[in-house]
């Protein structure tokens, strides 16, 4: 069941040279327990998503959408205090460095107890704290984190990002979200800490159904319980699918070329520079016309300086007008 | 912690020590002679200055006469005035008891006024009413203190005769002086106009309580106001909004105590730039002082006096300055991890 439906999102920001779209008519659709890995470079505008989910809003941002529905609530209609009624409850996000997410005078566990949701707890008050107290305690355990007296007793620098990132994903699973977004959770962390955070997540969103948004920078983030992906590029969407379908057979210029170029790359003979596509990411006032890639594309022709609509074929979907498959007129 | 408070005492002990060392080299650049700017007794006086000679080592080395004056200084025989032939020491309690009074209302006025002005005015950023706030407290900061308190003795003391002039409380009533803080003095006296000489003293005491308050106020109001903002744009701030936490517990909990954080660290400073507004505004409203006692003593040459009133302002900003320090990073423990950082 699909749970977050996004149809069409634009999203500009206002400035002194006049609006810049910087998500384009982008699409996602993502099914409950699903996870999904949004896939982007710097500056593609999936931060920007995230936070449009949330309801994160600058006033100065213009968002439109076809639809924007999360279950059964179009977060379009909602007025800001409904909104964050609604994401506080069902939404949860963990953030890049997880160590500035957390208030650095308050101890770690105080702020976690703080997060556990009153309404779950009954009795009176010491009866109260003594739950929230078990309640932390308990997710801190969830989270793989065995001496939680030290942690809880600790302040913010006292942590290793890897613990931060571990107490502030128990922070947002405290209410039991049926969403997560993870911003690059783990950038900035040893090869190890970010397995174990990456198995932690899968493991969360396969035990109680939560649908995780990964947000990364490269494909080889990817982790292999993720069963779609998407990638953006400029803030439009290029290609969106199965994870497996979509790392076989890329239908789009911009995965093929972001899959030759990563480390993936099998057929790059020993000593060899690796393909990269020429050019570079234009800057938010100068966008090029129709498809965002098409300067940089190699396949790119005159038909690319109007927006590609998204297509499908066979659960994959990619927005170009020239897609790579055999019988499509490439050579 | 434990680690932290030890080095800023020594640091407070080695301070103190260096302060002796300065003052006891002022006896010897004062004119006169030495003994005499350190005791206080005249080489005419015989008999005394010979036994004062001896007590103090001046036959021997100059070391052992250092040895000897932070003997006596410690004891607490600071010599006597050169003018009233007084004891420094015993003279300098109750005023310093005067000063601290004077000191602390103002600090507290400073803050009941000072944080939440900058509380609203970061509230209402970049709004007129900040503008506005923000323009009165650069002002306020730049008026010199004496002209300040000239203008506002001239206002409510000589215009609309609300307050007397100068003093500390009327002389009718004979109130005892024991702590120098005339409330103090009042309320443990046993006079039976008890109520009328409070309201006696509280009438002397707000203006130059108000004069003192009004520069520490704009500061404290400047940096709450540009501390709040800084912290509002914080991750942990919008992560707790995310968190669906309720704005009322967003504020109280993470937002004040962290926005008071470079408070905390500048009330140091702000103590140091009171005492020195003190010694002027105690001049001008005639309060009876440390401040004023020392710039007597200026006028009147009294060296014994001056090195007195001298440790007395630098030991008391220093410890100030300590206590606030020792204050801040027991609230704040990662300040304790930078120090240690730095290792």
């Amino acid at each position: 069941m699909t749970i977050l439906d996004i149809r069409n999102l634009t999203i500009e920001l206002e400035t002194d040279n006049g609006p810049v779209r910087v998500l384009d008519r982008f699409n996602l659709q993502l099914a409950e327990g699903e996870i999904h890995t949004l896939i982007g470079e710097s500056g593609s505008g999936k931060s920007l998503l995230a936070k449009a989910i949330l309801g994160f809003i600058n006033p100065r941002w213009k968002i439109t959408a076809d639809r924007l529905w999360w279950r059964h609530y179009d977060l379009l209609a909602l007025n800001n205090a409904q909104r964050r009624i609604v994401t506080g409850r069902d939404m949860a996000m963990i953030f890049q460095d997880p160590s500035t997410y957390l208030d650095p005078n308050d101890k770690v566990g105080a702020q976690l107890r703080e997060t556990i949701p009153a309404g779950e707890l009954t009795g009176i008050y010491l009866k109260r704290r003594a739950d929230r107290q078990t309640r932390a305690e308990r997710l801190l355990h969830r989270v793989g984190i065995k001496d939680t007296k030290e942690v809880m007793e600790s302040y913010p620098h006292e942590l290793s990002e890897g613990l931060a990132q571990k107490v502030s994903i128990a922070m947002a699973i405290a209410h039991n979200p049926k969403l997560l977004i993870a911003d690059e959770p783990t950038t900035a962390m040893e090869p190890n800490t970010r397995a174990q955070i990456y198995r932690l997540l899968a493991k969360l969103s396969a035990g109680q159904g939560m649908s995780i948004l990964m947000i990364t920078q490269d494909l080889t983030a990817v982790v292999p319980e993720s069963q779609r992906i998407s990638l953006i590029y400029c803030g439009q969407l290029m290609e969106s699918g199965p994870t497996e379908q979509v790392m076989q057979s890329p239908l789009h210029p911009y995965t093929d070329a972001m899959l030759s170029m990563s480390l993936f790359n099998q057929n790059a003979g020993p000593k060899t520079r690796l393909p990269t596509l020429s050019g570079a990411i234009p800057t938010l006032q100068h966008m090029p016309i129709g498809c965002r890639l098409g300067p940089r594309c190699p396949y790119a022709r005159r038909a690319c300086v109007i927006q590609p609509p998204l297509e499908k074929r066979q659960q994959q979907q990619y927005a170009c007008h020239y897609p790579l498959w055999e019988d499509s007129g490439h050579d | 912690m434990i680690r932290y408070t030890l080095r800023r005492l020594t640091l407070l002990i080695v301070t103190l020590w260096l302060l002796t060392v300065f003052l006891f080299s002022l006896n010897y650049f004062f004119p006169g002679d030495p003994l005499t700017n350190m005791t206080g007794i005249r080489a005419s006086n015989t008999l005394s200055y010979q036994l004062a000679a001896e007590a103090r080592g001046f036959d021997a080395s100059i070391i052992s006469q250092y040895i000897n004056f932070v003997g006596h200084f410690v004891r607490g025989d600071w010599g006597q005035s050169l003018t009233t032939q007084r004891d420094v020491f015993t003279d300098l309690i109750p005023l310093l008891g005067g000063t601290l009074e004077l000191s602390l209302l103002a600090m507290i006025l400073a803050m009941v006024i000072g944080a939440p002005l900058g509380l609203y005015a970061a509230g209402q950023q970049r709004g007129s009413m900040d503008r506005l706030a923000m323009g009165v407290s650069l002002s306020a900061y730049s008026i010199p203190v004496f002209w300040l308190a000239q203008l506002l003795i001239l206002l409510f003391a000589v215009k609309l005769r609300w307050t007397p002039i100068s003093g500390q409380i009327n002389p009718l009533f004979d109130i005892d002086v024991y702590s120098g803080s005339i409330i103090v003095d009042i309320l443990i006296s046993d006079n039976p106009y008890k109520q009328a000489a409070l309201l006696d003293a509280i009438n002397h005491l707000w203006l130059p309580v108000i004069v003192l308050a009004i520069m520490p106020a704009t500061m404290l109001m400047r940096i709450t106001r540009n501390s709040m903002l800084e912290v509002l744009q914080q991750n942990y701030i919008r992560a707790a909004r995310a968190r669906g936490l309720t704005e009322t517990r967003i504020l109280l909990r993470h937002v004040l105590p962290n926005a008071m954080q470079p408070v905390v660290r500048q009330l140091g400073l702000m103590f140091s730039i009171l005492m020195s507004n003190i010694i002027i505004t105690e001049v001008i409203f005639n309060w009876p002082g440390l401040g004023s006692w020392l710039v007597k003593s200026i006028y009147e040459r009294d060296y014994p006096v001056m090195q007195g009133g001298l440790f007395a302002f630098a030991a008391l900003i220093l410890l100030v300055n300590v206590l606030v320090e020792l204050f801040h990073a027991w609230r704040y423990p990662q300040v304790r991890k930078e120090l240690y950082a730095e290792r």
